[in-house]
């Protein structure tokens, strides 16, 4: 009966702790990368400089990129997404009994959540290097919005995306609702309406960015973009080899000149850039 | 389905109309109306459930009960069998004690409240009547509520003053704490919350042969604690946490809901707070429970 029976199993002991630990990793960090990654995608909007100078400047973290993303990406989400399956187990769904909108909401919430997941291991499969052994991993760092837009093109593959993509969204947006009722940010029903609106506006803003990314990758010009992607790494490499871009891109045949309208915008980032293997770990 | 027997000695001297179920006759010219009934039926706890169907007269503003009444009193089915009245559970017919919960036409709701017009609007056809899906099942539609009552045991949902001194007078409530109270302290323990759910689920054991009744009974009891308290019993636990002399076992009560079983099993569905027959605000009481046990949780941390 009491919170450290020790008859009671690990599980059931820290079962509160767990549960808030659950609540709180949806939050942060898998949330928050969640908003990042949804509006670094976007970028792809303005042109694919601005994207790839977004990615470089993730990339610029070199050698810490992968400490990094399993410590605050992947093992958050695999441990919300483990405690999520055990919650959606022991739950009886009964919105056909009781169709109010908090439960139609309960049960959206899971069935998000388990398109979310399947969406996020395929997604990492197709795109991460990590999916390089299953015949994946097809994003190149250095080629950022030529080797996604590719990858994104098929119809069939952007409308499964769009799902997954506002899948995802209602997850976060609603569980941040909850949350704040889960932790007592907001307990009265006018501060709960008055929370559900920031709710929408946060799912509104981020399934828009997500859909708007999608759409910017499918109009995009690939060959455009890979040439202002190679010229963007020519400067790179110039500016930390000390190599003239004139020396490193005769192949492409394209005059030298690195201001274009559209590599001009972002700030390639100087310092701190490390060579990168091809597959973009 | 309310059904107009038109009485079909209209021209011939006044025969008694028939019903199917041969109890619609009244002699009179107006058509005799009936309403016909399905109930989910069960002899015993763990047998095979079924359905029965009855038809009984039709009297203005009936309710539930008043058809259950009517069912027990003619102890026939629709096809004219004679059957074992129908069980369930009722007392004071005014939604006050909480006893007559059931599903009618597949909602929770209080069988005394639950008034016959009205569901005739829901669904025409036949009023539907099973017992609560949440709890073991006496017989037919009366449940063990037992894990409710638990549930208010082990958030100690009480005013603990349990002695014989004179403490003298208590400290005094104010207004607004009255008026944040009140609401709170409708809660009939009728189990509507627990029903409608989707985090409470049923826990039925049944004893083993070899087991005496208070092995029976401890494991009855450790399995009720490991399962979710639910809306009502978080609800009590803030009511009493507000109380100026039950506060004082607030500690207790958070170490409660912050077991296995606790306030981290809600789901925000909210479903509670929609089906309760007193409107008590659940869902604010869940919500500051969360925020109880949130600081609570800090405290246990750093003030150790």
């Amino acid at each position: 009966m009491t919170a450290n029976d020790p008859s009671q199993s690990f599980l059931a002991r820290h079962q509160f702790l767990i549960y808030r630990l659950f609540s709180l990793a949806g939050l942060m960090p898998v949330g928050a990368f969640l908003v990042v990654h949804l509006l670094t995608n976007a970028s792809v909007l303005a042109g694919p400089g601005v994207f790839q100078s977004r990615v470089d400047m993730i990339h610029s973290l070199g050698p810490l990129l992968v400490p990094i993303e399993w410590a605050f990406i992947f093992l958050p989400m695999l441990f919300h997404a483990v405690v999520g399956f055990v919650i959606i187990a022991n739950g009886l769904p009964n919105v056909g009994s009781y169709s109010y909108v908090g439960n139609v909401r309960y049960t959206l919430q899971r069935a998000t959540g388990m398109i979310a997941f399947v969406f996020i291991i395929w997604h990492i499969t197709q795109l991460h290097w990590l999916g390089t052994p299953f015949g994946g991993g097809r994003f190149d760092p250095h080629h950022a919005t030529s080797s996604a837009a590719v990858v994104l093109r098929p119809l069939l593959i952007t409308i499964l995306y769009a799902v997954g993509i506002l899948s995802t969204v209602f997850h976060f947006s609603n569980g941040l609702w909850t949350l704040g009722i889960t932790w007592g940010l907001w307990t009265s029903p006018g501060a709960m309406r008055r929370a559900n609106w920031i709710s929408i506006m946060v799912g509104v803003l981020l399934g828009g960015a997500g859909l708007g990314a999608l759409g910017g990758m499918r109009s995009v010009d690939v060959e455009q973009a890979k040439v202002i992607e190679t010229r963007m790494e020519d400067v790179k490499r110039m500016l930390e080899g000390g190599q003239s871009p004139l020396e490193s891109s005769p192949s492409h045949g394209q005059a030298p000149a690195v201001h274009t309208s559209e590599t001009a915008a972002p700030v390639v980032p100087t310092s701190g850039s490390v060579p990168r293997t091809p597959s973009g770990g | 389905m309310i059904r107009s027997v038109e009485s079909t000695g209209h021209h011939d001297g006044g025969q008694p109309s028939q019903s199917p179920a041969d109890h619609g006759g009244n002699g009179h010219s107006a058509p005799q109306r009936f309403v016909r009934v399905r109930i989910l039926r069960q002899d015993a706890p763990g047998e095979e459930s079924y359905w029965e169907r009855f038809e009984i007269p039709y009297v203005a503003n009936m309710n539930v009960i008043s058809i259950l009444q009517q069912v027990a009193a003619q102890a026939k089915s629709r096809d004219g069998r004679r059957v074992a009245p129908v069980a369930w559970d009722c007392n004071c017919l005014e939604e006050v004690c909480g006893s007559c919960t059931m599903l009618i036409n597949g909602r929770t709701r209080m069988a005394c409240s639950a008034l016959v017009d009205r569901l005739l609007d829901e669904s025409a056809d036949e009023i539907e009547l099973r017992p609560m899906s949440k709890f073991p099942v006496v017989r037919d539609l009366v449940v063990d509520r037992g894990r409710l009552f638990h549930s208010l045991e082990r958030v100690k949902a009480w005013v603990p003053v349990d002695d014989s001194y004179d403490h003298g007078p208590g400290p005094r409530i104010s207004p607004e704490n009255q008026e944040d109270a009140y609401p709170l302290a409708t809660c009939i323990s009728c189990g509507c919350c627990l029903e409608a759910c989707p985090q409470f689920t049923k826990i039925e054991l049944v004893r083993r042969e070899d087991e005496s009744a208070d092995d029976f009974e401890a494991r009855r009891t450790a399995a009720f604690d490991a399962g979710f308290v639910g809306a009502h019993a978080i609800s009590q636990a803030m009511l009493f946490n507000g109380h100026p002399t039950g506060k004082m076992i607030a500690d207790e009560r958070l170490t409660a809901l912050t077991a296995q079983g606790g306030i981290q099993m809600c789901g925000n569905a909210q479903n509670c707070v929609a089906v309760c027959p007193k409107s008590i605000p659940l869902t604010r009481s869940i919500a500051r429970a969360g925020r109880a046990a949130t600081v609570w949780a800090i405290r246990k941390i750093f003030d150790r």
